[in-house]
């Protein structure tokens, strides 16, 4: 209906003509609010700052209305800071707050024009909107990222396409935890998802062969965890310092209400007395010098398995994050430790260099870092005495094979080495290393005919420069190698929780189900089992209904 | 209706009275009562692993289940009953006077039996203090079950201090024929007590049932406990909107039932036939009817909705519900009950006491029924359904359904004791039935069920 006429705003001269007459029939300037309204629009589409739209006017409104609590340039920055909703909270600076506040604003500064203008915050983008006041909200809220924090948040991506389902990452939380039977923190499932295109580049995520689809599934450590918002007495909470939704054990009733609101499934309630004692877990790791694994740096009782009594689940091991058992440990939980594949990725979320973060960025890397271990620069350097420095020789004399150190090279073309204090910082400065070794011995891998060989560069006609390796060459030696998941997601998105962990692979759909035995070699969760500190065996159990059964009174079998 | 005068000796035949009836209906409740006091002590001891209930998930169980059910259903019944008694005062609905305070003793009797659920269904009930007073000013902001406890307790409150004014008036002026075993809980009773705070009282109680009126469709069981589930989007079975009505009337028609159970049992067992009337029951049986056929409404409105075109994880939810013979079975009892009052309006000869108290256990059968695979299909069919373990599995323990007998055994164990102690009907019922407005209690129209009941 607009931008067709000389209008500055995005509803035509009609309107703004209907305006112009309204702020005639006050006392105050129309024409310094028309001008205002105008540069307001201006302040939308990104002509002008909002600092200046508040420095530019600022002496006018002191003489017109004799007071202008607006921010200034210096005030301003602080005030972005908590507010939201710019044109709202411009506003507001004005006089009063809710919607006879806000008129009467209009009103005083002879600028119900400017309050137009300031309207264009929200219907620049669209255009036949008469109410601003949604569509600021609306655009406030796509500007915050949920998964932004200004903290340290653990989380993780997990690459379902390289779980092989072998289930060392559930064994080892078991026995981090020292967890009952049936209590699955951390659970890996198998599943089939009718009406889904069946997954076709899993075949190079391993060197296994194509996989079924799986969901590991430990807890998601939501920004926004429903668990923690219905618990009634704060004992489920989220840890300021990173982010860690824990269950404090000595504040929990045992309600069972965060089992119920959580829609993943992840909570496991202490049904009865647990296999483990306390004191056990605790001499255990106390001769450790480790503490005793349940008690945080708050002094509260977060970590190991729940008491009787109250819910647990999955930690990500606030024990190891905290330092308590040593600063190698700091930055890993147990079920990342113990996975195979590096399919697990934990760090901190905050983090553009964090393994999670990285992996998440470029999944064909990650893979290739978790796939490949150069040889070490010694050995190299051994090997290398005595031999060339041309790349035939150099690949002659080593253990290394071309396409090795192709994807040695595509890594270190893909993404800065060795940044960020992660395991995979760790593995791109063994990458770093080997290729300074090649380097040193004299091989040049940066030239054009080294790069060309490597299908890392174009061949360059005489009459150009070489302009070194080719990105995008790297990244498909990397998804022709390793492959590149089906999709990037976070489980039940839709549920606004605000998960921590991202997956990567293909996402379960409404239809999914799973199916057993899990894993490539039809392995059951009743086939494993970990020794607790306690010298007894503790069987792993899949339904743990089957195990809660055996103390039911009076149980019948049947079912509703 | 009978010929006989109601008396003050009427109301009093409870309390002067002490038969062996009397004497074994409360060695059976206290029975019942006491066997689940040892089964709930040996919970304490073991853990809730003696009950049926698992982790919902890979654990192949559901979370909630028959203790939560319960709690519901008692929260309900208790909700009705002063609703009742409210909007006797309220809206003048003389004719149930006489029921008024056993609906008042019902929704006491009620709350209890649904606040020692809520400690029965805990892991650690001996926190209850510490961990949910202590960081109430944090939790009540966010927890829906934190609003229950908060409004329940509010209820509780409400509800004694109304039963506490009404009784006033009633212990003064018969205080020469009550036993005085218990002066000190009279004195207590009536302390202050003045002929002219009568007025005064009369209209806090009013005041006070306009609050509880209020508050019941807003807060209670169109509020707060509805919202424990309906505020999920994780379980479809529970969310939406229509569980706020839907509890209502289901709180409605169980406590209508409820107080139609308690009112024939007093009538039975004091020869009340000249105070609670026939009338009171057919009034009663057709305001049951009529909140039966909203029950059933609204479950049409979630079936049609959730069965029609309904996101998949809706749909599965609810057709699994209306496959459930549990579900079947309770809506059909429900819609027996509709049919035969609806008919009895018709032709009144098919009004018998003894249909008018199966009309009463039925619906109170259904209820609990309807609450308990409410409760248990929002386990059963998540969003998150993924899990081989789930749809996962459930059946109340012996230590659960001993929950149910003790709390019956609970609730009537309440009644049997306060009777003796004061009149369950109210001296004013008396007075109005009567015809001596001495008390100048005003006249209202009379409400279209009694013409109704009338016709």
């Amino acid at each position: 209906m607009s931008t067709d006429d000389e209008s500055f705003h995005p509803l035509g001269n009609e309107w703004e003509n209907e305006l112009e007459t309204m702020l005639d029939d006050t006392e105050y300037d129309t024409e310094l609010g028309m001008e205002m309204a105008q540069d307001a629009f201006r302040v939308t589409k990104g002509e002008l700052s909002e600092a200046e739209f508040h420095e530019k006017y600022h002496e006018d409104v002191m003489e017109e209305f004799g007071e202008d609590n607006r921010p200034t340039a210096e005030a301003f920055e602080a005030a972005q800071e908590e507010a939201k909703g710019a044109a709202s909270r411009m506003l507001s600076k004005f006089e009063g707050d809710g919607e006879e506040g806000r008129r009467e604003a209009m009103k005083k500064m002879g600028a119900g024009a400017a309050a137009v203008g300031l309207g264009a915050w929200g219907t620049v983008e669209n255009g036949n909107e008469p109410d601003p006041e949604p569509d600021v909200a609306a655009a406030a809220e796509e500007e915050e990222d949920p998964y932004e924090h200004d903290r340290t948040q653990w989380g993780m991506a997990l690459d379902l396409e390289r779980c092989d389902g072998c289930l060392s990452c559930v064994t080892a939380c078991a026995t981090e935890n020292q967890l009952d039977s049936g209590v699955n923190w951390m659970y890996v499932l198998e599943f089939e998802d009718p009406g889904e295109s069946a997954n076709t580049n899993s075949s190079l995520a391993r060197t296994s062969g194509p996989s079924p689809n799986r969901l590991i599934r430990p807890c998601q450590h939501c920004t926004d965890a429903p668990c923690e918002k219905v618990c009634p007495t704060t004992a489920r909470h989220t840890r300021d310092k990173d982010g860690l939704v824990l269950t404090d054990y000595d504040v929990c009733i045992g309600c069972r209400y965060c089992q119920v609101a959580c829609p993943y499934g992840v909570n496991y309630f202490q049904w009865d007395e647990p296999d483990v004692s306390t004191e056990d877990i605790a001499e255990h790791h106390e001769e450790l010098g480790q503490g005793d694994h349940m008690t945080d740096d708050r002094g509260r009782w977060v970590d190991s398995r729940a008491p009787r009594g109250v819910m647990s689940k999955c930690t990500m091991c606030p024990s190891r994050q905290d330092g308590h058992m040593g600063e190698e440990y700091v930055g890993t939980t147990a079920c990342q430790q113990a996975c195979p594949p590096g399919a697990i990725q934990f760090g901190n979320m905050s983090d553009e260099e964090s393994d999670p973060k990285k992996y998440a960025a470029n999944p064909s890397r990650g893979r290739t870092l978790e796939r490949i271990s150069p040889p070490s620069a010694d050995a190299l350097e051994e090997s290398l005495d005595g031999a060339d420095d041309d790349l035939e020789s150099v690949l002659e004399a080593t253990d290394l094979d071309e396409d090795t150190l192709a994807l040695m090279k595509a890594v270190e073309i893909t993404g800065e080495l060795g940044t960020g204090d992660g395991k995979l910082a760790g593995y791109e400065r063994e990458f770093q290393e080997a290729l300074d070794a090649l380097a040193d011995h004299g091989l040049d891998l940066d030239s054009e005919d080294v790069l060309v060989e490597l299908d890392l560069a174009d061949e360059t006609d005489e009459d150009e420069e070489f302009d070194g390796p080719s990105v995008e060459d790297a990244q498909q030696r990397l998804e022709a190698f390793t492959g590149s998941p089906e999709s990037n997601f976070r489980l039940l998105e839709d549920m606004g929780t605000n998960p921590n962990i991202v997956y990567l692979g293909q996402e379960p759909g409404p239809h999914a189900e799973q199916t057993e035995p899990t894993g490539a070699t039809s392995l059951e969760y009743e086939q494993l089992s970990y020794e607790a500190v306690n010298g007894e065996t503790i069987d792993l159990v899949d339904n743990r209904k089957e195990v809660l059964d055996e103390e039911t009174v009076g149980d019948t079998g049947w079912s509703l | 209706m009978s010929t006989k005068t109601p008396s003050e000796a009427d109301i009093l035949r409870p309390i002067n009275t002490f038969t062996k009836k009397y004497i074994a209906l409360f060695g059976v409740c206290a029975l019942a009562f006491g066997a689940f006091l040892v089964a709930w002590a040996y919970q304490l001891q073991k853990g809730l692993v003696v009950t049926g209930l698992g982790d919902w998930g890979s654990g192949g169980g559901v979370t909630w289940g028959l203790y939560i059910g319960a709690f519901i259903w008692w929260v309900g019944i208790a909700h009705g009953g002063i609703i009742l008694s409210a909007a006797v005062r309220l809206l003048g609905m003389d004719r149930y006077m006489p029921v008024a305070r056993l609906a008042e003793l019902l929704t006491i009797a009620g709350l209890s039996a649904a606040g020692f659920y809520i400690l029965v269904h805990m892991g650690r009930p001996d926190r209850m203090v510490t961990s949910v007073l202590g960081h109430y000013h944090i939790t009540v902001n966010n927890s829906p079950l934190v609003w229950d406890v908060t409004v329940i307790t509010a209820y509780f409150v409400l509800t004694a201090t109304y039963l506490a004014l009404t009784l006033r008036y009633d212990i003064t002026r018969l205080r020469d024929q009550l036993p005085d075993l218990f002066e000190p809980v009279y004195k207590i009773m009536t302390i202050g007590y003045t002929k002219e705070e009568d007025r005064v009282i009369e209209r806090m109680v009013w005041w006070l049932a306009l609050a509880i009126i209020i508050m019941a469709p807003l807060l209670l069981h169109g509020g707060v406990i509805p919202w424990l589930f309906a505020v999920l989007p994780g379980m479809p079975a529970w969310f939406g909107a229509v569980q706020g009505p839907q509890f209502l009337t289901i709180a409605l028609t169980s406590a209508i039932s409820g107080v139609i159970l308690v009112a024939y049992a007093f009538r039975r067992a004091y020869d009340w036939e000249h105070i609670m009337t026939d009338d009171v029951f057919r009034g009663l049986l057709l305001w049951l009817g009529f909140f039966c056929l909203l029950f059933l409404w609204l479950q049409l409105q979630q079936n049609v909705t959730g069965l029609f075109k309904a996101p998949l994880s809706t749909s599965t939810a609810q057709g699994a519900t209306l496959d459930h013979p549990i579900y079947l079975l309770s809506m059909g009892l429900v819609f027996a009950t509709l049919a035969y009052i609806f008919a009895q309006t018709i032709r009144p000869s098919l009004f018998t006491k003894a249909r008018a108290i199966l009309s009463g256990i039925v619906v109170l059968t259904a209820t609990f029924l309807e609450k308990l695979l409410f409760v248990v299909e929002g386990f059963m069919h998540p969003e998150f359904e993924i899990y081989a373990a789930t749809p996962g599995e459930y059946f109340p323990s012996a230590i659960e359904w001993l929950s149910l007998a003790g709390t019956i055994g609970m609730v009537v164990l309440i009644f049997l004791s306060v009777s003796k102690v004061v009149p369950v009907v109210e001296l004013h019922a008396i007075e109005h039935l009567r015809g001596d407005h001495g008390h100048e209690h005003e006249e209202h129209g009379e409400t279209a069920a009694e013409k109704e009941v009338k016709a």
